[in-house]
């Protein structure tokens, strides 16, 4: 060993160049994954995006027509106003699961039995729960009208309705993401220093400031970081929209961007539109992030 | 030894890569011996059918299936991919609908001559319905060359409740001449009623999906979705909008189904099999499942509109073959082992999953009185006389037909006539057919 190391003095050892290289082949193998099933498939419906494809043929080169297309087709816009109006449901989720981690967070009996019952809708099949809360959406006979009977209230056929399919989505969409958010929040609210709390109290500070001033700017990078998830995630629902309303809902009212950019390429055989509306979609998600971080960079602290 | 090593580690990445890449590729033989692939969608019984079915044709021709096998949901997805990925299946459930894109783009094979010569198969003794529905002359679907063989032919059919009307005492409804829509809504008046008397309704004469059952008022009364050549849509017809109303009304002004705004499948279908529905469709994949329903049930011809004459839709499924197969006239072989091996229709008809595709078959199996339907003979007649294909698989895509579906639900609701929606619809659905029309390069 220690020849080698004299021997190869001006160069790095043969050791560290052996493990240099054994580590390289471990990155290797993910790296070609990534190029092979992501970035070749990227650069791919970049080009698909700008040529006339049915996914049978070869594409053929259309210019930008797939993209003014895109600007007059009211299906498209539609789907993109219906996507983001989906998201009203990730800030009502954020309070929702920030409450339900301040109550788990108490020393009280059958905190880990209730972190359970929320958790179980995440790890659930979203088919299956998309399946169950059809039923439960059912104009007739389902769950949550007969719920809402036993208050007097005759409940609106969810699904069917262009003005209550959306808020039925969002409630469901809620409800699955409600345990995840909750999670993480417990574990930032566990991890908030106790003398920061006792400082206060000697300060003088009630619960509400307590919690506005301590708890909320110390779990923010966990907001942060659900909010920036949320958004990639709710521009891309498509497994519930498609199980629940498979022809996007009365009027298109359910139909989301990602369901509409499915339809168009498997369905109807516009996989070059298909391509560039995804284009689009890729690029509104990227510079909805950026913007994220660069808020997110200003808001930055940090305790000493 | 740690040089080794790193080469044995490059070597095994290298490997599970390739492994990966190979694994897409349908096809690759391992063995010398000839190997087909066969990719198709369907439950355990066509699985099991079709096992049989290619043990047979494995043994006959000294060559290895390979099996791919999908969920519905996943088939067409999965299948364009492969199409995409240029791993075209050598033999491959092909959507009616689909056949056009598909012969445009040299996707599938033009298998005529193997099937008009074959000793395996006689092509006078499958449903015309089901072969014509593959063939494609260049512009109209239905004539010309043949480029897949039926999997099966679905004619949707009209049921009633049969112990509703003896409890009732009404007439059964004739097998042989339709209901007027007349008729039609006045049994269902009759059978719409509040049995257990707390006010509340708990029986109907029907409960339709606009979506399925919408084709055959508006054809029996005149009106179709397209012109001859498929190049002009025709839902502003008068004929049409009457049809439409009329379907609307049902639930808006006769009152006779599941409350309004209640043309979702689902709450019918699940009432119909508890027995709460007086008329109810019925395809060949529902028999299996209403056999064990506790009332007695039966086919009629579908109510009749101004033509006084049925008319629904009939399904298919085809089986076609690859364009890049290595071995055309074995893969159309396999076809004809699919689509006409007598035990594999057996194993199917005996599930009641589907009527027979052989003809001589259906005739034994209409005779049998054992099963139900009594009135088997009623899928038949659809398949060779008043059954139509889907407006939408004549055509390149669907897009323009999907359109008339997507904003009717006013109609439905009573919210906006037939005639205004389906004059604002037409030219959008137009536009639909004109793209569609000139991406096949026709009309």
């Amino acid at each position: 060993m220690s020849t080698t190391v004299l021997r190869s003095k001006p160069r790095r050892s043969r050791l560290h160049r052996r493990e240099h290289q054994v580590a390289l082949a471990f990155i290797a193998i993910p790296l070609i994954g990534f190029l092979l099933f992501t970035l070749y498939p990227l650069l791919y419906s970049v080009y698909a995006s700008f040529t006339s494809w049915n996914g049978l043929a070869a594409p053929k080169f259309n210019g930008i027509d797939n993209y003014i297309k895109m600007w007059n087709d009211p299906y498209f816009l539609k789907a993109m106003w219906n996507t983001f109006y989906m998201m009203i449901g990730i800030p009502i989720g954020l309070v929702l699961s920030m409450a339900l981690a301040l109550g788990l967070n108490r020393k009280m009996r059958g905190t880990t039995f209730f972190r359970t019952v929320y958790y179980v809708p995440v790890i659930s099949s979203i088919a299956a729960i998309a399946i169950l809360w059809q039923w439960a959406y059912n104009g007739d006979f389902g769950l949550v009208n007969q719920v809402l009977d036993i208050f007097g209230i005759q409940g609106p056929n969810w699904l069917a309705d262009k003005d209550t399919v959306k808020p039925a989505l969002i409630i469901m969409a809620t409800w699955k993401g409600l345990g995840y958010s909750m999670l993480l929040y417990l574990a930032a609210l566990q991890s908030v220093p106790r003398y920061l709390y006792e400082a206060a109290s000697l300060d003088g500070a009630g619960t509400w400031q307590q919690f506005r001033n301590i708890t909320l700017p110390m779990v923010r990078p966990v907001t942060f970081f659900l909010v920036v998830t949320s958004i990639i995630g709710g521009s891309q629902i498509f497994i519930e929209i498609n199980i629940m309303t498979p022809l996007g809902g009365p009027e298109f009212s359910s139909a989301s961007i990602v369901w509409y950019i499915w339809r168009q390429a498997f369905n109807n055989l516009h996989m070059g539109y298909a391509s560039a509306m995804s284009i689009v979609l890729g690029l509104i998600i990227f510079v909805i992030t950026v913007i994220q971080f660069r808020l997110n960079r200003r808001n930055q602290f940090s305790i000493d | 030894m740690k040089k080794s090593r790193l080469i044995a580690a490059s070597v095994a990445m290298i490997a599970t890569t390739g492994l990966l890449l190979s694994g897409c590729s349908a096809g690759a033989a391992d063995t010398g011996e000839k190997q087909l692939t066969f990719m198709f969608r369907g439950g355990e019984d066509e699985k099991a059918a079709y096992t049989t079915a290619i043990k047979a044709f494995e043994e006959a021709n000294d060559v290895k299936v390979k099996i791919i096998s999908t969920t519905a949901d996943d088939y067409s997805t999965k299948l364009k991919a492969a199409i995409a990925g240029k791993q075209i299946p050598d033999v491959f459930y092909i959507a009616q609908g689909d056949i056009q894109a598909y012969v445009n783009n040299g996707v599938v094979l033009d298998i005529t001559e193997y099937v008009e010569g074959s000793d395996t198969l006689d092509l006078d003794n499958i449903w015309e319905y089901g072969v014509d529905s593959y063939r494609f002359d260049g512009s109209l679907v239905g004539e010309g060359a043949i480029y897949a063989l039926p999997k099966d032919v679905g004619p949707f059919s009209f049921g009633y409740n049969k112990s509703m009307f003896e409890a009732a005492g009404i007439p059964l409804p004739d097998v042989d001449v339709p209901l007027t829509l007349e008729e039609f809504v006045d049994i269902s008046k009759q059978l719409t009623k509040d049995l257990n008397g707390d006010g509340e309704l708990d029986q109907w004469g029907t409960g339709l999906n606009v979506q399925w059952s919408l084709q055959s008022f508006a054809w029996s009364n005149g009106a179709d979705f397209l012109n001859e050549d498929r190049t002009k849509v025709t839902v502003d017809t008068p004929e049409f909008a009457e049809a439409l109303q009329w379907f609307a009304d049902l639930s808006n002004v006769e009152g006779v189904t599941p409350s309004t705004a209640q043309a979702q499948t689902l709450d019918t279908y699940q009432r119909w099999m508890s027995g709460q529905i007086a008329f109810f469709p019925v395809g060949p994949w529902d028999v299996s499942t209403y056999a064990e329903l506790d009332f007695d049930w039966d086919l009629i011809p579908y109510p009749a509109g101004k033509t006084g004459e049925s008319a629904t839709w009939v399904g298919s499924l085809g089986i076609a073959v690859g364009s890049t197969t290595e071995d055309p006239e074995l893969s159309a072989k396999l076809v004809e082992y699919l689509s006409a091996d007598v035990t594999a229709q057996q194993t199917l008809v005996d599930a009641g999953v589907q009527i027979p595709n052989l003809k001589d078959m259906a005739d034994t199996w209409v005779a049998d009185s054992t099963s139900k339907p009594a009135n088997k003979q009623e899928f038949l007649d659809i398949v060779n006389g008043y059954g139509r294909a889907l407006p939408a698989n004549n055509t390149y895509n669907a897009e323009w037909y999907d359109e008339l579906f997507t904003n009717i639900q006013p109609v439905l609701d009573g919210k906006q006539t037939a005639a205004d929606y389906l004059k604002e619809a037409q030219p959008k659905m137009q536009a639909f057919l004109d793209d569609a029309n000139a991406q096949a390069g026709i009309g």
